[in-house]
């Protein structure tokens, strides 16, 4: 034992250079899982902490209607079993009247009804920075959006009566969390105490009322509750809403951005692993020569594997711990660099436990795992033929076997561990075996094309093709580590280019936030009036939308025939009431994919173009006469075109059936707007009270704050995303440079040689720059090809968003690849070219 | 000829299962030759209903139910500007000559008692007006009834559809039964 330790001790302190370097590499490769998988962590926080601000509660029970009392027992039973705490919250439409004025303004307001505590997750902004306090609420005060002191003409202070109570305007909402997503407001909100809410008469028998219950619960008896709940109100008027919900876009969004997570996570473990591994490999490499050596003066067996494995396990140890370090001051840089980038976004930035262990287990596993299987080998090798023979094969044995197995499964335990998807972990799986038997054969294959090479005039050519087909050459190891290397970089980086293209698609700055309804015709001239002269400078509003209601009653056509309504209606949504539209040409998001697009002249003729969906679900085809009833009237259309409608670009909306003017237009019918209204909230008021004016009846949904509720979560997770793809393609390449590097040990010999013989160091670099180049350009390409078959998958099955390849990246890949692997095949072997070739001759 | 919104169009329902359909039935049953226009649309209010009776009363229209306001209500508009509605629609069909049952609506209670009294009042002085026939409210007996309505809360089921239209043939079929 005494000798184990001291040998291993010895052999340190003589090469401590070279293990500086080792140790360097394996820190890198650790640094790197710890520091991503960290990240990783913290922005799954941020996403749970942006979700449950969504809903201001872990889950939300809501209903429209009184639920029963065993129901609300049983509700009650079950929360109280999970340790959970919850409250109420009511919301109610609800008219707003200014007390003292004597004209008696009135004003539809959304009034949301809350106890104290509210809200569990997520703030409440007041203006002038008041801090948001349920004392504000207590005994009739009531907290209001700055849109109704405008439009009643009031301020804080003043009273309002809601129902038979009067109420004392105490503060004015900023922003508030967990507006409902997707549910458009006909009023601004108005917030109040829910006791007092009790007392103004308006809950009574046939009001409108949501109720809600919210809910914090202990995250261990969390997916348990929701799932009970929801069994509970399978035939109920009740809904359970859970912060990790997908029902909605933004929902979807949070999965996605988590999946990609998941597969971040996995792909720096695997980057981290490659890093390590070549890194012990080529360690042990150079310690056959002094094993052999040692065995002849007579060292066992067991005696020896203890002595490298010790050191490979100090190394590893003390690298990974090195890593940890490196990591620790990374996280501490990053909000630096990130400051101002993104204002409101908060991230916590620190190393988690889970990473750490899992960061050094990696570490530590791998190094073992790549050098004791080829230190077991030193059992059966006879210390001449160690001493002759750099690469031999030999049969691994059971011992070695079972070595594997073990250490493999141990790091497959911890990769899986905190695994996200199961279905990106095969995904990936798949594309890492797949990659690394391409880069196998396609190793092979460059041997046998480029063996002619070999006898090229160019001393520099045929050396370079010399050194990669040369038994033990390092051109596996390097091809299969650049390969797989820029396999996963290209990979992740494309894929965060299609994810935030993604997010980005739906919200745009200029999406509408004002949605007008029931226009009539009369009106559309005051009301276009009322618009144009309160627009924000340079924004046009889009035109209003003619909109009538119609069913289906019949088709008359080459693949159907339906004769009448009951027809029609065997045929399931054809039977629905459908919201047409007419208009002269297509919209920004339409566009024809078979049949020609009117030209905008009016036809007599009743002509329709039909949504892609309607052609293909109902087999209506170009030709076809299709009968639609009118507000009672038949209307017999031929179908000219066929449409395609981009449906998430919520600019314009779609219509499945769009008519030709001409016919059509004759029908009463009102219309609708969508705009983006003005952005100062006293000239949205403006806007508004100028709507009222010309057109009463004309109702104003304002989804201004709900949009940009939106926009702020959409722009913390596409920098979450951003900031973690971004860390693993710097330190990716930071690994790959280590595994390259790594490589030059093995350059010092034959280049003392070389030189011995006559080589200038010109040639020498030289033959550097054509094998290393040679070898990134396969690994690069075949890393690409596989990049760009693994983004496809993954956004296909995993992330379920479109595909666009991105050429430049993938090429961008490959060249940098190449010219990366070429220059640090040279530079790292620059001391090999400076140093004189006697001392290295002696060294070794 | 039912002039209405989405109560009468059906919104929800499968469209033979609307109200004005039910009646169209009972028609049938009792050998009473008429044919029944449904000219309900989904969200319409007092101010659609107006701009569009000309469209609707094109030919032969024997009886109007006029059963508009439930927007109006839902939306909190102006309780005169529904009245001013509803009464140039009772002109029109008096011009017309054609009788009119008018079907009245209730405001919810969440606007407070003044907007649900003056909503209520529209009808009851409309009705008294034009001295037309008058249904004081379409959903009687099913508006607030979980068990006969929709998921929603607002749009009847079959079984609350059924009550309306048994409420609306009390007043209906007197009409149709008078020798013209």
């Amino acid at each position: 034992m005494r000798f184990v330790l001291l040998m291993a001790a010895r052999e340190m302190r003589a090469s401590w250079q070279r293990l500086l370097f080792f140790f360097v590499c394996i820190a890198i490769g650790v640094g790197a899982i710890v520091a991503i998988r960290s990240v990783i962590q913290s922005v799954r926080n941020t996403f749970a902490g942006e979700a449950r601000s969504l809903i201001t509660a872990d889950a939300i029970i809501t209903s429209n209607q009184q639920l029963k009392p065993e129901l609300v027992a049983k509700i009650d039973q079950r929360l109280q079993a999970a340790g959970a705490q919850s409250m109420r919250s009511i919301e109610i439409a609800t008219m707003a009247r200014a007390a003292d004025r004597a004209d008696g303004r009135a004003r539809m307001v959304e009034l949301r009804a809350v106890e104290h505590g509210f809200p569990y997750y997520g703030r409440m902004k007041l203006a002038d920075d008041v801090p948001y306090d349920h004392a504000l609420l207590k005994g009739f005060g009531v907290l209001v959006r700055p849109e109704l002191l405008a439009q009643l003409d009031v301020k804080v202070g003043d009273p309002l009566s809601i129902g038979s109570q009067r109420f004392t305007i105490r503060g004015v909402i900023q922003s508030e969390p967990g507006r409902r997503l997707g549910a458009f407001s006909i009023g601004p909100r108005v917030f109040v105490d829910l006791a007092d809410l009790e007392k103004t008469g308006l809950l009574q028998f046939g009001s409108r009322v949501a109720s809600q219950r919210l809910l914090k619960v202990p995250e261990a008896a969390f997916d348990r509750l929701i799932v009970d709940l929801r069994a509970d109100f399978a035939n109920e008027f009740a809904r359970v809403r859970s912060y990790k919900a997908t029902e909605d876009d933004i929902g979807e969004d949070f999965t996605r951005a988590e999946n990609y997570l998941s597969l971040v996570g996995l792909v720096i473990v695997i980057l981290g692993g490659i890093g390590v591994s070549s890194v012990t490999r080529v360690f042990v490499q150079q310690k056959m020569k002094s094993i052999a050596v040692l065995k002849c003066v007579g060292a066992r067996s067991s005696q020896l594997l203890a002595v490298y494995v010790a050191q490979v396990g100090v190394l590893g140890l003390a690298g990974s711990l090195l890593g940890v370090l490196l990591a620790e001051m990374a996280m501490r840089t990053i909000p630096s660099f990130l400051a101002g980038a993104t204002p409101g976004v908060e991230m916590d930035y620190a190393l988690t436990l889970p990473a750490v262990v899992q960061g050094l287990g990696i570490g530590f596993l791998v190094s073992l795992l790549f050098s004791l299987v080829p230190l077991l080998d030193v059992r059966h090798v006879k210390p001449s033929l160690l001493l002759r023979d750099e690469a031999r094969s030999h049969r691994p044995d059971l011992t070695q076997i079972v070595v594997t197995l073990v250490v493999v499964a141990g790091l497959v335990g911890l990769t899986v561990w905190q695994a996200g998807s199961l279905r990106i972990g095969s995904l990936v799986a798949a594309g890492f075996a797949a990659t690394a038997i391409a880069l196998h054969i396609a190793g092979t294959l460059l041997l046998r094309a480029i063996k002619p090479l070999a006898r090229s005039r160019s001393f520099a050519l045929r050396h370079a093709v010399l050194q990669l087909s040369r038994p033990g050459s390092q051109m596996r190891i390097v091809l299969l580590a650049v390969g797989l290397g820029s396999f996963f970089i290209i990979g992740v980086r494309s894929l965060q280019e299609n994810l935030v293209d993604q997010f980005a698609v739906r919200m745009t700055k200029d999406s509408p936030d004002m949605f007008l309804l029931d226009i009539q015709r009369d009106q559309v001239a005051a009301v276009e009036q009322a618009i144009a002269a309160h627009m924000d400078p340079g924004v046009t509003a889009p035109p209003l939308v003619p909109v009538l209601r119609a069913r289906v009653v019949g088709v008359a056509g080459r693949d159907v025939n339906l004769e009448n309504y009951e027809d029609v209606r065997g045929r399931g949504s054809l039977g629905r009431e459908y919201t047409i539209t007419y208009r002269d040409k297509l919209a920004s998001n339409e566009t024809v994919v078979a049949g020609q697009m009117w030209d905008p002249t009016p036809s007599e003729q009743p002509e329709v173009s039909i949504e892609q969906f309607i052609n293909e679900s109902f087999k209506i085809n170009i030709g076809d006469t299709v009968r639609f009833d009118i507000l009672g009237r038949v209307i017999a259309a031929k179908v000219t075109s066929v449409r395609s409608v981009e449906w998430s670009s919520s600019r314009a909306g779609g219509f499945m059936f769009l008519f030709r003017p001409g016919v059509i237009e004759k029908a009463p019918h009102s219309f609708i707007g969508f705009l983006r209204g003005p952005r100062d909230l006293d000239a949205r008021a403006r806007l508004q009270a100028a709507l009222v004016a010309a057109a009463p009846n004309v109702s104003v949904i304002d989804g201004r704050e709900i949009i940009d509720a939106i926009t702020s979560v959409i722009d913390n997770v596409t920098l979450a995303v951003t900031v973690v793809g971004t860390l693993v393609v710097v330190s990716g390449l930071m690994i790959l440079i280590g595994a390259v590097a790594m490589t030059k040990f093995r350059r010092v010999y034959e280049a003392a040689i070389f030189k011995t013989l006559g080589a200038t160091r010109r040639l020498i670099a030289t033959v550097l720059v054509l094998e290393y180049g040679l070898l990134g350009i396969l690994a690069g390409g075949i890393g690409a090809g596989g990049a760009i078959g693994l983004t496809w998958a993954i956004s296909k099955y995993a992330l379920e968003i479109p595909f666009t390849p991105l050429i430049g990246v993938s090429t961008a890949g490959v060249a940098i690849t190449t010219l990366l692997v070429a220059a640090i095949g040279v530079i790292s072997s620059w001391e090999v070219l400076q140093r004189k070739p006697l001392a290295t001759l002696r060294a070794e | 000829m039912f002039l209405g919104d989405s109560l009468t169009a059906g919104l929800g329902l499968a469209s033979d299962r609307s109200f004005p359909s039910l009646i169209e039935k009972k028609l049938k049953e009792k050998g009473l030759e008429y044919e029944v226009v449904n000219a309900g649309v989904s969200g319409d209010t007092s101010a659609g209903g107006v701009r569009r009776l000309d469209w609707s009363l094109e030919g032969d229209v024997r009886v109007l139910i006029v059963a508009l306001g439930a927007n109006d209500g839902l939306r909190g508009l102006s309780t005169k500007e529904m009245k001013k509605n509803l009464a140039a629609v009772l002109d029109r069909a008096r011009e017309r000559k054609v009788p009119v049952i008018l079907a009245g609506m209730e405001a919810p209670p969440n606007y407070g008692a003044e907007y649900t009294r003056d909503f209520r009042n529209v009808y009851s002085e409309l009705a008294e007006e034009y001295k037309v026939r008058f249904i004081p409210f379409l959903l009687q007996g099913v508006a607030g009834i979980a068990s006969l309505n929709q998921g929603d809360g607002i749009h009847p089921n079959i079984r609350g559809a059924e009550i309306v239209a048994d409420l609306v043939w009390k007043e209906l079929e007197p009409v149709l039964r008078r020798p013209t």
